[in-house]
């Protein structure tokens, strides 16, 4: 695994690049992890308070522990007309997990997203960033079944 | 101008004027919570929002710049439609307990409110709870009270600079939070309360005040803080004759320093006052235990074994310690009490510990040993900052902060030199860790830098000082290389310090603790003195050479003649011509004994009497055992305090004075600016104004001393002092005066040696670096 | 697709987006060319006089946003709005994966306009796949030295809707909260790091390259008069083909659905349309005649916004799909002012109460009062926008909620 301090020196170049450098923290560890947002913090020059408020304010990144695939199922008005609440069950009956919880092998995070830009083929679900069109509840199996 | 209509009213307004000034101006009180005319601006709350015809929608007045033929309405329906469901939003979710909440009466959403009637809202449903304990001493966070205005994350980042608190999370569930939603106590937060100072409700309110009464049962009388040399201005809140709450003076004509802005001491640190441990009744010494006396037994019995060692050993025999902490006016007696009473010049204090070397090095180069610009001076008109042996934001806080908000809000740069890795050395351009002892080393360092680089300042050196030549000489060997090893200072940090001092338009040293109490502390100082006047950084806003003193009086008790060889020195003829023509007696012409010289010449059986007002020489001499024993040597020693300090514990006799809480008088500040201290509440038991004690010990040792109140002795103090001479109390009720100031219509001096230097010319003095004894 | 007017996506699928070779064959960076040969006013002429109109949503006149750029500043940035994060659109997308260069050349063009070699583009953080892409678009016109000396950064959001209004954008590639500042200033006196800029869209940049090559004349002559040109649309929902058209904007909406969509799935009877995303008003049948483009939307009290197209059949539930919405923006709403950050939530509040036959016809009545609130004293669009919905369906749709309260 890659250092966390080198992930961040990469950014440095960057003005203002802390949300890159939480990009790619989170590209390693699926998080940012409490030390790397400290020392985030310092090589861009804001507080650690602010770091924190920054790393909170957007749904995209966090701060706690995830597992290795984050599901992230959208519920905006395309995917929800298109049969999003069903899936949503699904999932969580499927990954025996709520929102917000990570499988306890540690596999799978479920969170809730808002439109992902893929209306063509909805319901849509990302694992890890990656689009994944017209999940029904029939194929959900499938699907998951891809993630090993 | 702009011109506008503000309810049906025409008002001019300059350019740049915002629409909520425009809105006072016409006379219409507009409401606001987020905004606070000392921080960023928000735009957030939208409680100001004001209707501006022929825009679809309203405008929030605080961020909305006043444009020419504007109409603007400031209650119209849409306007306050829109604020009562504001604040029916706000209730919502806000725990309502007024008649237990300590901001009751002084919370901006009850006041709004009962402004529109707003007594529920129908908006009440769920909604998030944040509330939590914070296990601190001093803050009680109230977040389910919060209203998300941001103040205080604005005052924790703009005023202070501690930048503990933002916002954590969006929308609803945002909430103010430390880094990890972590408790005070272990972020970075230095508890100066600011952020307690500008929250509008009572989200933040005050843990020592808990309880003890709210805004409308308080009166406030406004005093100055009695911590650091700062100078703070605030009120102390009273209720039934006790303190029981400080609260922020604002406006800069009362608070002409600190805005406002406090620290965790002059905040929180107000409940020794009223102490069960203070002393409320003079006490007398028995076969090695306390007991209660009266006044007349303890002041007969003090002043009989004063006067009786005075008349077997000699005058010289009794000395006198006088105190940084107490007021102008005491400290006038008390070296009045010493030199005409005990009949000596044995008066001292701690500050010829920490200042000495100040009014010698100073005094040597400049003609005058105090600080040379105001503190303001750095915190806005410096360019760049020097700080060389101060931790300021630890020892003077307020200035620590202004010191922040010039590099962080104006761009200032900073240079820090200092053995320790301070806070602001973490902020620093350049941060010099040098080793213990090498200032002269460092500093000779950096001038010859300036002059190799030629960024001296010589119409300057020509014009206004003198001796350079040999300055020039002895730094010639002084280059970055030759400097890095002994300070242990990398030669670039050296070079990058010295361009930035030398080149930035206005740079001021600011020095304190870390320079002075050495044996090299007046070399130190006149080394900072070179600098200075290498680069003309003297005499104009935000230059100088600036010393912070660590108490509150310091210097006040230095101006008053509490020193062996005073600023008046009793060796001049005339001077002793006046004092003597004034008090009416004959004056020791001889200089007298410092604080350490007295410990010694007790050590060696010559002093058999001390007299000490308001200090505690056991733990805050440098050989606290020396002291110990020599304090058993003595005959009689005589406290008078507030507390049965470690000192007092030693005495034979102690008597019990006041505290800033309890009397009238003046303290001045490190920047020489006199200020009043107001009676807020009544003092403990018998305890009385320490003037008062000094005259009836006066009178019962035969010379007759009456005064009927703190003034009466300023008014005798100012005829006898030049640079006092200009200043009553009446002059000083607003912000008070910068001495010198000779006479009543003068303004006080913020800024010493303009166009002239104290002794006419500057001198430099060629400082050869030496190791320091102490290490 | 017959009646498609393919001028953004002329080339899509038949060039490589990435490359800008292949951009050039089919006559790419030719209007940059052009651009650096005028005279800036010109420029900015030429631009004001196609009357080319930002795709945002706020349909402000490109050329004239940019004349506002004070001319002697030092530094100044050419901005590039990719957060589309409005539900139902993905325009922006599509148009760098069919046409990349075209949007690097508009910015470059903007650059030429204003005085700034330095462009970001802010594309939104769902859009990992598109930073690539646009990474590689880059490179790969750098190599062929297209961009002069005109510079691209791509920063990355991180899921927040409020990042697509411009402020909240500046903030966010700032390193900060995507939290809006108030305005004034606006962007082009003081934005990125508080000098001059201007942010535009995608779709917006993407038309400069042949509104220089064709003439202004030629543009301002394609669509409605007063917002010209084409304009992307994606259909979602109810409609048979759920997928992207570019039309003239004097296209109206029953051919987008029925023309081009195909119509609604399964013969059913079309309820209402919500266009310009989730913040834009429900659009009853009897409206659907009406032109796309942004005057003519504003007219039916409706907004073109991102040109999304939300189809619902008559089986669809409003007030179900509205409390939906309401969910959205509550939970995209930033927190910062207090209409906003509180409103957003008591809508959503309330909108479930409603949607669970719990509510009375006083909730309904809170509920428009607070709208109204919102919509009048809210900091930034998203707050002043979270309102239609709610708004257009209780007028539109009465009949839905009263069947809902007790």
């Amino acid at each position: 695994m890659a250092n966390y301090k080198d992930i961040i020196v990469g950014c440095i170049d960057k003005k203002g690049g802390i949300i890159e450098a939480f990009h790619a923290l989170q590209n390693e560890f699926n998080y940012i992890p409490h030390e790397a947002l400290v020392e985030a913090a310092r090589v861009f020059g804001v507080s650690e308070a602010q770091a924190y408020g920054v790393a909170t304010f957007y749904s995209y990144l966090s701060v706690e522990k995830r597992g290795k695939y984050i599901i992230r199922m959208c519920e905006s008005a395309p995917c929800h007309v298109a049969g999003a609440d069903e899936l949503l069950k699904a999932l969580e009956s499927q990954l025996g997990i709520k929102v917000g919880e990570t499988t306890s092998d540690g596999k799978f995070t479920l969170e809730l997203t808002e439109c992902v830009g893929q209306c063509q083929a909805t319901p849509v679900i990302t694992v890890n960033s990656e689009p994944v069109f017209n999940v029904t509840t029939k194929i959900l199996p499938q699907v998951l079944a891809a993630y090993k | 101008m702009i011109k506008l209509t503000i309810n049906g009213k025409e008002i001019q307004v300059p350019r740049g004027t915002m629409v909520l000034d425009a809105c006072q101006q016409a006379g219409a009180d507009i409401p606001t919570l987020c905004y606070d005319p000392d921080l960023k601006l928000a735009g957030s709350c939208r409680m100001c929002v004001v209707e501006a015809k022929g825009r679809p929608n309203l405008m929030a007045a605080c961020v909305s710049p006043a444009e020419n033929n504007m109409v603007i309405e400031t209650e119209s329906h849409d306007v306050v439609e829109s604020r009562k469901i504001i604040l029916e939003l706000l209730l919502a979710r806000h725990k309502l307990e007024c008649h237990t909440c300590e901001r009751d009466g002084s919370c901006k959403l009850q006041d709004y409110c009962y402004r529109y009637g707003v007594t529920d809202s129908r908006y009440a449903g769920q909604g998030p709870h944040f509330g939590m304990e914070d296990p601190n001493p001093f803050i009680k966070r109230d977040y389910d009270k919060c209203i998300m205005c941001t103040r205080c994350v604005r005052a924790c980042e703009e005023i202070t600079g501690a930048q503990v608190i933002n916002v954590k999370d969006r929308g609803h569930h945002a909430k103010i939070s430390t880094v990890f939603d972590g408790k005070l106590a272990d972020s970075n937060c230095v508890f100066c309360g600011q952020c307690l100072m500008v929250c509008p409700v009572g989200a933040l309110t005050s843990k020592v005040s808990a309880g003890k009464g709210r805004s409308f049962q308080t009166k406030g009388v406004l005093t100055t803080c009695t911590y650091c040399g700062t100078g703070c201005t605030f009120e102390l809140n009273v209720k039934d004759d006790n303190v029981v709450g400080v609260t922020s003076v604002r406006d800069s004509e009362f608070s002409p320093v600190n805005k406002g802005a406090l620290c965790v001491k002059g905040r929180f640190g107000w409940d020794f006052i009223h102490s069960p441990e203070r002393l409320t009744t003079p006490l007398i010494k028995e076969n090695g235990e306390f007991r209660p006396a009266s006044w007349d037994e303890a002041l007969n019995l003090a002043a009989e074994k004063l006067k009786g060692m005075k008349d077997k050993y000699g005058t010289d025999s009794v000395a006198m310690f006088s105190s940084a902490r107490v007021t102008n006016e005491e400290n006038y007696l008390a070296q009045k009490f010493a030199r005409v009473v005990l009949g000596t010049n044995n008066i001292d204090h701690c500050a010829s510990l920490c200042h000495s070397s100040n009014v010698a090095g100073m005094g040597a180069a400049f003609g005058s040993g105090a600080m040379t610009n105001t503190i303001n001076d750095m915190g806005e008109d410096a360019r760049a900052i020097f700080v060389i042996g101060s931790n300021t934001t630890e020892n003077h806080p307020i200035i620590g902060y202004k010191i922040k908000q010039n590099v962080r809000k104006n761009g200032a740069k900073l240079i820090v030199a200092d053995p320790h890795c301070t806070d602001l050395a973490t902020m620093a351009d350049v941060n010099m860790q040098f080793q213990p002892g090498t200032d002269v080393a460092l500093l000779n360092g950096m001038m010859n830098v300036i002059i190799t680089e030629g960024l001296l300042d010589k119409e300057f050196i020509e014009n206004r000082t003198e001796n350079f030549a040999a300055l020039k000489q002895i730094l010639e060997k002084y280059t970055p290389e030759y400097v890095e090893p002994i300070t242990g200072v990398p030669a670039d940090d050296i070079r990058r310090a010295a361009r930035i001092y030398a080149e930035s338009e206005a740079s001021a040293i600011c020095y304190s603790m870390g320079q002075t109490p050495y044996s090299t502390g007046t070399d130190n100082v006149k080394s900072v003195c070179n600098l200075a006047m290498l680069t003309g950084n003297v005499g104009r806003p935000g230059t100088g050479v600036n010393a912070l003193l660590g108490q509150n009086n310091v210097q006040g008790a230095c101006d008053m003649g509490c020193l062996p060889i005073a600023y008046q020195a009793a060796t001049d003829s005339e001077i002793r011509d006046k004092f003597e023509k004034a008090w009416g007696l004959t004056l020791s012409a001889q200089n007298g004994l410092t604080v350490t010289q007295t410990i010694n010449a007790a050590h060696a059986g010559q002093i058999k009497g001390l007299f000490v007002l308001g200090e505690n020489p056991i733990v805050s001499d440098p050989d606290i055992q020396h002291v110990d024993e020599y304090l058993e040597k003595l005959e009689c020693l005589i406290v008078q305090d507030i507390f049965l300090t470690e000192t007092a514990q030693k005495a034979d006799i102690v008597l019990p004075g006041l505290s800033f809480a309890e009397k009238e008088g003046t303290f001045t500040s490190t920047e020489r600016r006199v200020q009043l201290v107001r009676k807020a509440v009544s003092g403990p038991g018998e305890a009385q104004d320490d003037w008062w004690i000094l005259c009836e010990l006066s009178t019962r040792m035969g010379y007759p001393m009456f005064y009927a109140n703190a003034e009466e002795i300023f008014e005798e103090m100012r005829l006898l002092t030049p640079s006092y001479a200009g200043m009553s109390y009446a002059r000083l009720q607003g912000s008070g005066l910068h001495w010198p100031c000779p006479t009543e219509d003068h303004p006080g001096t913020p800024i010493l040696h303009k166009d002239i230097f104290s002794r006419g010319l500057g001198l430099f003095h060629a400082i050869e670096f030496k190791e320091p004894v102490e290490l | 697709m017959a009646e498609e007017m393919r001028v953004l996506l002329e080339y899509a699928d038949k060039i490589n987006p990435e490359s800008a070779d292949e951009y050039v064959k089919v006559g790419g960076y030719v209007g940059l060319e052009k651009a650096r040969q005028m005279e800036i006013n010109d420029l900015i002429q030429e631009v004001k006089s196609s009357g080319l109109r930002g795709r945002g949503g706020a349909g402000f006149n490109a050329g004239m946003k940019w004349s506002f750029v004070p001319k002697n500043a030092e530094i100044k940035y050419v901005v590039c709005n990719l957060d589309e994060g409005e539900p139902g659109t993905y325009k922006d997308r599509i148009i760098c994966e069919k046409n990349a260069q075209a949007l690097l050349e508009g910015m470059a063009i903007c650059g030429r306009a204003i005085g700034s070699n330095q462009g970001y583009i802010y594309c939104r953080g769902e859009y990992p796949f598109t930073v690539k892409l646009l990474k590689n678009a880059i490179q790969s016109a750098k190599e062929l030295g297209a961009l002069g000396d005109f510079n691209i950064e791509v920063r990355m959001g991180a899921g927040a809707y409020v990042c697509g209004e411009e402020t909240a954008l500046i903030e966010s590639i700032e390193g900060h909260r995507g939290e809006p500042r108030f305005k004034p200033p606006f962007p082009g006196v003081a934005g990125l790091w508080g000098v001059p800029t201007v942010v535009n869209n995608v779709e917006t940049f993407a038309c400069l390259p042949s509104i220089l090559t064709k003439g202004s004349a030629w543009f301002a002559g394609i669509g409605a008069a007063k917002y010209p040109g084409t304009k992307i649309v994606t259909l979602t929902g109810d409609a048979v083909n759920t997928t992207f058209f570019e039309v003239p904007t004097d296209y109206i909406l029953r051919d987008v659905i029925y023309k081009l969509g195909g119509g609604v799935k399964g013969g059913k009877k079309l309820k209402a349309v919500q266009v310009g995303g989730t913040s834009g008003s429900f659009i009853p049948e009897q409206n659907l005649d009406t032109q796309i483009d942004f005057d003519s939307m504003g007219a039916i009290g409706a907004a073109l916004g991102s040109g999304a197209v939300l189809v619902l059949d008559e089986t669809r539930d409003i007030v179900d799909i509205v409390t939906r919405i309401s969910k959205f923006f509550e939970h995209e709403s930033c927190g910062k002012c207090n209409p906003c950050r509180e409103g957003t939530f008591r809508c959503r509040e309330i909108m479930e109460k409603i949607n669970a036959g719990k509510a009375s016809q006083k909730d309904i009545d809170n509920l428009l009062l607070l709208t109204r609130v919102m919509q009048k004293a809210a900091l930034c669009g998203l707050g002043q926008a979270a309102p239609f919905p709610i708004q257009s369906t209780i007028k539109h749709f009465a009949h839905e909620y009263a069947r809902k309260i007790v």
